[in-house]
């Protein structure tokens, strides 16, 4: 039995009871019962995997249904895949122990790009063939993903057979009754995949062909197989109503988000031009009170977290917010269990709304300015004034905070050493402010922590066409932080670049891609994500050794009428929004959020109602 | 306020042996959160229940007789609690009695370990271990906060049974434990290794009793 086998050299790895299962929460099922078993799959450790709100629901909703069996599966650290390769332990799911390749479905979350080799890795672990082409005919092993990252699936298209676009809470299962029903009709891999491509949110991307123009850019798309010209995402019926798991899987060893946590609205109202998911998840809907809190109360009670936090995109955007943390804190403060709350904005940010976060947490406060002056927030539509940025830090020092941290983006389109020096400027105009406010929190200097993220334009996107700095740009306008910061008071953190420049190819890239995928990871790349693995040396002598120039994916500004690789997805955003919002932003002009005004999308047109 | 100290024994074997003394403790936060008994929290800044175990128990060992000492704010049977307790462990972990605190944590004086010796050669493994045990001493580097220290287990070394069967030699022995010195028996099975005879490979390593001065089992 492997069980056996797992166990005899589990005490060689660090924490091994990621390896074994048996956590409180995680369901058993008797595998002679079951029409369909699922393996769900996430491209990086237990610790992080475990910690993915959609592998919860997913996993919680999939098994209710008797008959079919969903469970967890994560890439193993690299001293426990050591020991798997060398006793020929194939990879397997925690649940049963099982092999995943004896399972119906192999269905893989792609939450970022730098996990694409983690993918390879993990199918070749299980000892399913890598490349789709390359699986039986039998109808068996289908090896699915879903997450954003398939919004532009094509550097991974050689490697599934399906993709999963938009909200799977009911295509999945729509998937899953497909299967079962053709299996028990001995149908074959390719009738069912033919079948699948009608079910609405399913891409099989081996019959959809790309013809390309001269210069590399796309000439046409040929469709075969029957299958639609234009696969359309999901967006489940009602969100208020929707499935929500009332237990999670409880894990024995410390994981990134360690806590109940309950999705609160999904979609967001802004329109930054950089984000997509502010594109991607639209339209917006939220959660009532009501429902909120009998989920928090029924996952808190379920599963003994003693912490809870409330997910979204931007969670002061709800419009009962007020009335929500009260009804929240009602029951948290009783019980002792502290409410986290990520994701607020500083624009919405009153004073009584900071009295309740007094109340849950100690921690410190962490603002997304993401641009150093107005000109370029207005680019971006980060609507956000300077103004508000003061008087939010201004509530905060009041109310006792002396430490603030910034998110900033540098390599954003129009951005100028100007915009730049603004970072600095802004954190100076922060500190003075602190020093101006006679109740400061007396004995203690203020401290800002500016950290930099190097933009990466992302497909659905209204910059979309834009395209990224090169090196030299971002390394100088980098050094150029550095040298402006003047005081201790700020301390300036950035991200590696070339994670970034590696991010954007893999964001925007087209299908020829998937074979430097498949190069990079054979000279070992994975858990590119990972500082400590991370290797743009070996990526680009894969690049190099596929004939890919990677400056036509990452440094290219992609035109408005050329074909791009994921147009034939509908994301429900309309690439014509996308284009006015693009040379909108080139005006310096903001759009206001969708409560205040409808940017006309196109969202409200698929969905077939007004959003507000 | 009422504070009502009480003991569990429980048992951690299976998968369970997987989850570290540390991980244990958050394990068994979430357990007392998850069955509801009124246990007590302390009064600090910081509230939080308090629990304590009387011994850790290294990765990988199962036990049958692991201690949880915690507290009470109001009455509730002892069996209800066990029953509580158990409907919201994690497999392989099941409390076998809720009672008083007898005896303090500070009483504890040994612990007994069973495990197998498994190898192709018992009988030579078998007259291995008996020439060890015959040894004047045993002496082991421990490793210790202030570095390697050498010490001399023999005198430490109970040896309550030691039996043969066809793949392997099955042993009980006694160590120190407690609050002053911890010896663990992966430090005898070491020793026995370094003596370079028959290879084997131990397993089913499990804590079967704890004790106090006269063999007094720990309550």
């Amino acid at each position: 039995m492997l069980k056996d086998l797992i166990e005899k050299h589990l005490l060689e790895v660090q924490k091994p009871s990621r390896y074994i299962g048996g956590e409180v929460g995680s369901v058993i099922k008797d595998k002679s019962k079951v029409d369909v078993r699922f393996a769900f799959c996430f491209p990086d450790t237990y610790d992080i995997g475990m910690s993915h709100l959609g592998m919860k629901i997913l996993y919680s909703l999939t098994n209710e249904r008797e008959n079919y069996w969903c469970e967890r599966c994560f890439a193993p650290g690299e001293d426990f895949e050591a020991v798997m390769r060398e006793n020929n332990i194939p990879l397997y799911a925690l649940e049963s122990l099982d092999p995943i390749k004896d399972f119906d479905f192999i269905g893989f979350t792609m939450q970022y790009e730098l996990s694409y080799t983690n993918v390879l890795n993990m199918l070749d672990l299980a000892g399913i063939p890598i490349f789709a082409a390359d699986r039986t005919q039998e109808l068996t092993q289908i090896v699915v993903a879903g997450g954003p990252c398939v919004c532009n699936p094509e550097p991974l298209a050689d490697f599934f057979d399906i993709f999963i676009l938009g909200e799977g809470e009911e295509v999945n299962l729509e998937l899953m009754d497909l299967y079962a029903e053709m299996k028990k009709q001995g149908a074959s891999r390719d009738e069912f995949l033919r079948s699948a491509a009608h079910i609405e949110g399913v891409y099989v991307p081996k019959f959809y062909h790309f013809m390309y123009k001269e210069g590399g850019t796309i000439d046409r798309l040929e469709v075969s197989d029957g299958a639609p010209e234009v696969v359309h995402k999901r967006i489940i019926k009602g969100f208020d109503k929707v499935y929500y798991p009332d237990n999670f899987v409880v894990p024995f060893t410390e994981i990134v988000q360690d806590r109940a946590s309950v999705e609160v609205l999904r979609g967001c109202i802004r329109g930054c031009r950089f984000c997509q998911a502010g594109f991607i998840y639209r339209p917006f809907r939220e959660k009532h009170t009501d429902t909120i809190c009998k989920e928090v109360k029924c996952l808190c009670e379920n599963t003994g977290y003693d912490e809870v936090s409330l997910a979204s995109l931007s969670t002061s955007d709800h419009s009962e917010i007020d009335p929500m943390l009260t009804a929240l804190l009602d029951y948290t403060v009783s019980e002792r269990i502290n409410l986290s709350l990520p994701s607020l904005r500083v624009d919405n940010f009153s004073e009584s709304l900071l009295e309740k976060i007094k109340k849950v947490r100690k921690s410190g406060l962490t603002f997304a300015a993401e641009g150093g002056t107005q000109r370029l927030r207005d680019v971006i539509n980060k609507n956000v004034s300077e103004e508000e940025i003061m008087n939010t830090c201004r509530i905060a020092f009041e109310g006792g905070y002396s430490s603030v941290k910034l998110y900033f983006m540098m390599g954003l389109p129009t951005e100028t050493d100007e915009d730049i020096e603004g970072i600095a400027d802004l954190a100076n105009r922060i500190i003075d402010l602190y020093y101006s406010i006679d109740n400061r929190p007396k004995g203690r200097g203020v401290q800002i922590s500016i950290s930099c993220a190097t933009f990466v334009p992302k497909p659905f996107t209204p910059f979309q066409f834009e395209p990224q700095d090169t090196r030299e740009m971002i390394e100088h306008k980098q050094k150029l932080l550095l040298d402006t910061v003047k005081t201790k008071k700020i301390k300036v953190s950035y991200h590696n670049p070339e994670v970034s420049m590696l991010e954007v190819i893999l964001a925007k890239g087209d299908r020829r891609l998937c074979k430097a995928v498949y190069t990079a990871w054979q000279k070992g790349c994975k858990f590119d994500s990972w500082d400590e693995y991370f290797n743009f040396g070996k990526w680009t002598e894969a690049f190099a050794e596929c004939g890919i120039d990677t400056s036509f994916y990452a440094n290219r500004r992609f035109e408005y009428d050329e074909i791009l690789p994921w147009d034939h997805l509908d994301y429900y955003v309309s690439k014509e929004f996308l284009i006015r919002e693009n040379k909108t932003a080139h005006k310096s002009i903001t759009t206001p959020n969708c409560r205040l005004r409808c940017s006309g999308c196109g969202v409200n047109k698929k969905v077939g109602r007004e959003c507000f | 306020m009422l504070l009502i100290r009480v003991r569990a024994t429980f048992e951690k074997c299976g998968r369970a042996k997987y989850i570290s003394h540390l991980d244990l403790n958050r394990c068994m936060l979430r357990t007392f959160r998850r069955s509801g008994i009124p246990i007590w929290y302390t009064e600090g800044f910081n509230p939080h229940p308090y629990y304590s175990f009387a011994l850790a128990l290294s990765l990988g060992f199962e036990s049958s007789c692991e201690i949880l000492d915690f507290n009470l704010n109001e009455e509730m049977p002892f069996e209800e609690i066990r029953d509580r307790l158990n409907a919201v462990m994690p497999e392989g972990m099941k409390i076998i009695k809720v009672a008083e605190q007898k005896q303090k944590i500070t009483a504890i004086t040994e612990a007994e370990y069973g495990f197998s010796l498994s190898a192709a050669d018992t009988d030579r493994l078998y007259s291995d271990i008996q020439s060890l045990l015959a040894k004047p001493e045993i002496l082991i580097e421990k490793k210790t906060k202030k570095g390697i220290k050498t010490v001399d287990i023999k005198p430490s070394v109970k040896v309550m049974s030691c039996e043969k069967t066809d793949n392997s030699v099955d042993m009980t022995i006694r160590l120190p434990a407690g609050t002053q010195t911890n010896f663990n028996p992966t430090l005898f099975i070491d020793a026995l290794r370094n003596m370079g005879g028959e290879t084997f490979e131990a397993e089913k390593i499990r804590r079967t009793g704890i004790f106090c001065e006269n063999n007094e089992i720990f309550s």
